[in-house]
């Protein structure tokens, strides 16, 4: 099972656009393969610190900052069946 | 209207900072007089009032130049700014994580130094800083 968290900010239409996106990826794995979390940036911003979060939308994947720029759908395919081996 | 020196008065700055927001193109005198003074108007009042407290609330010079132009753009809106804050905020949080890292540093330093009487050549702060640096060089040549 692989964990993926999306910090993304509320309001930002770029993170909204992402992450419909690329929950379609996850969705498209499975839900018993992939756990997808939105996380909100204000909610949980010492959280998004911990991580080295510097800027919305970031990606996350098993707890370490993956993604600091929005992936292609592909590119986070990819990470992914690379995690689930 | 206002002269330089009355503009800086009333936002509590000097005029040299004036004349740098000018040539940093942050503040734009109104007009000139025809001795070349220059010479504001209140928006330039409520302009400089802004860029002070936005440099109180963290922000550089450069993003400053970001808000006020959001701030005169008819196509942004308060989401464009909220995003803004709220990189800046991230920005902060970073900036007092490190802090409270340094802070923790310096306070282990501090608990080591149980003699104040030592002679300086003894000074486990020293010590210790000076060993630091030196396993950081080994590192560096190690790598």
């Amino acid at each position: 099972m692989v964990k993926v968290e999306v910090f993304s900010s509320p309001g930002c239409a770029k993170c909204a656009q992402a992450k419909t996106v690329l929950k379609a990826v996850a969705t498209e794995l499975g839900p018993d393969k992939v756990n997808w979390r939105e996380v909100n940036i204000l909610e949980e911003i010492d959280y998004a610190v911990e991580l080295g979060v510097m800027a919305t939308p970031a990606i996350a994947i098993n707890g370490k900052l993956i993604f600091v720029a929005l992936p292609s759908a592909a590119k986070l395919r990819g990470e992914l069946l690379n995690r689930l081996g | 209207m206002h002269t330089i020196g009355k503009l800086a008065l009333q936002a509590n700055v000097t005029t040299d900072t004036v004349r740098y927001y000018e040539k940093e193109g942050l503040l734009v005198p109104t007009s000139k007089t025809g001795a070349g003074y220059r010479i504001y108007d209140e928006e330039a009042v409520r302009r400089l009032r802004f860029i002070k407290q936005a440099q109180q609330c963290g922000f550089s010079l450069t993003e400053i130049r970001e808000l006020l132009t959001l701030r005169n753009s008819d196509e942004a809106c308060c989401k464009d700014v909220k995003s803004v804050a709220i990189a800046k905020k991230l920005q902060l949080e970073h900036k007092i994580k490190a802090l409270q890292i340094m802070s923790l540093a310096l306070s282990e330093l501090i608990v080591i130094c149980n003699n104040e009487t030592r002679p300086l050549d003894e000074c486990p702060i020293l010590v210790a800083l000076e060993s630091s640096i030196a396993k950081q060089m080994k590192g560096n040549s190690n790598g």
